[in-house]
């Protein structure tokens, strides 16, 4: 699987750098996207994965689902990581500066801020079926966020949109922009859903090894 | 049924009130805190003024903070003393929470009350919308109580305990905290008064102490 995802990814980049034209608006600087878009959709796919295997954690008490929550959690900081900084250097190119506290910057730091907390938590406690409760109601005590995040955060902001860029009726793309944006979405899933499972078949050996 | 919900949820509110008062530490903590960061905060001011929306953010922080220098010990404290699992062969885990839940609600209300009059004079804010005003304080104090119950018996658990409680706190917070910043803001004098987020504050207050609710059963009850 890890040599086919590679040979996609080989691919994607290929097209983004010498088939994919400038986005009108944007020139060159549209190649961010076909990167950001991507590994903020993992991001908040991880923390939904993370989410639903800690519920399966509180009705199972199986310590493979509290693994699989974790791993989830674990490369959802990675991504959320990338695509905070992806999107600030997004923001600078295209509104000047780096950060401005626009919606989707506040909702993705505050993901990041979550992902944070729940790795702390886990950091901070002995291995075993106490810690495994303990984040699995993290998990889902922090998901109550997510109504916030989408429906609030917007208003509460929403005279920090110096450009509707984003937030208007989106990315001005052709028939071949969204079809490579498409394809690294799959990509970056893909990407994920491989590391995930080797992420949390590794942390099932070293909870057995405890 | 509901009733004796209430009787139970009753006891264990006087249960922590008569140990509160009894010890003292969750209340002199958090005071003092509130006191110390609002000295700093006037002293560095030396009598100017602040913008509405900095007055705000500023009260909020030492709100926030004072409040994790108290909140933290409602079931740490139990854990330390020995008497948590008591509390687990009498109490059933509703009781618990909102008995719990309910105390530290009181004891943030009471910290509000005492320092906000205290930041308005010190820093010489003005509260242009009393009742505005008011009413944030009620609704973010409800929020840091359903949330702070919750994590409090979250981290009792924990080997490292400094400063994780805020840590886990924040993220989960912020859609109480924020509304509540831009309300006081207003209240203060920063514009119109945007009352649909004293209805959004009360509707994630309630969201999370039902959250609260629904997962403490599987903190409470262990294999």
């Amino acid at each position: 699987m890890g040599v086919i995802l590679g040979g996609l990814t080989l691919v994607i980049v290929g097209l983004v750098f010498f088939v994919v034209p400038p986005a009108e608006g944007l020139g060159y600087y549209v190649r961010i996207a076909f990167f950001h878009i991507p590994v903020a959709w993992v991001a908040v796919i991880a923390f939904l994965v993370s989410a639903f295997q800690g519920a399966k954690y509180l009705r199972g008490h199986e310590l493979a689902a509290d693994a699989k929550s974790a791993a989830a959690a674990q490369l959802g900081f990675v991504f959320v990581i990338l695509a905070t900084v992806s999107g600030a250097i997004f923001s600078k190119l295209t509104w000047g500066a780096y950060w401005n506290w626009d919606p989707r910057q506040t909702t993705i730091f505050v993901l990041l801020l979550i992902y944070g907390a729940y790795l702390t938590l886990r950091g901070a406690m002995p291995a075993g079926h106490k810690r495994a409760r303990a984040a699995a109601v993290y998990s889902l005590f922090s998901f109550l966020t997510v109504p916030f995040l989408v429906f609030i955060i917007p208003r509460l902001y929403f005279s920090l949109h110096p450009s509707p860029v984003l937030n208007g009726s989106g990315l001005a793309m052709d028939h071949l922009m969204l079809a490579v944006l498409l394809a690294a979405l799959v990509d970056v899933t893909g990407i994920f859903y491989w590391l995930h499972k080797k992420q949390a078949a590794r942390l099932m050996q070293e909870g057995e090894r405890l | 049924m509901k009733s004796s919900l209430w009787q139970a949820v009753k006891l264990v509110f006087v249960k922590e009130f008569t140990v509160g008062m009894r010890f003292k530490a969750a209340w002199a903590a958090m005071f003092m805190f509130a006191l110390t960061t609002l000295a700093c905060v006037s002293l560095a001011l030396q009598g100017g003024g602040l913008e509405p929306k900095l007055s705000a953010a500023l009260l909020w922080i030492i709100i926030f903070f004072a409040s994790m220098a108290g909140a933290d010990r409602v079931f740490a404290d139990e854990d330390t003393a020995g008497t948590l699992l008591t509390l687990k062969l009498y109490g059933g885990a509703q009781p618990v929470l909102w008995g719990k839940m309910l105390y530290t609600f009181f004891l943030l209300l009471v910290l509000s009350f005492f320092i906000a009059p205290l930041f308005l004079v010190l820093t010489g804010t003005e509260a242009v919308a009393g009742g505005v005003f008011l009413l944030t304080l009620f609704l973010g104090t409800a929020g840091l109580a359903a949330a702070g119950t919750l994590l409090a018996a979250l981290t009792t658990g924990a080997q490292v305990k400094s400063g994780l409680f805020s840590v886990l706190m924040l993220p989960v917070i912020l859609p109480v905290f924020l509304p509540a910043i831009f309300l006081t803001a207003a209240a203060f004098g920063a514009g119109e008064v945007p009352v649909s987020f004293l209805g959004g504050m009360a509707l994630y207050d309630a969201i999370l102490a039902m959250g609260a609710s629904v997962l403490f059963d599987y903190l409470w009850y262990e294999d």
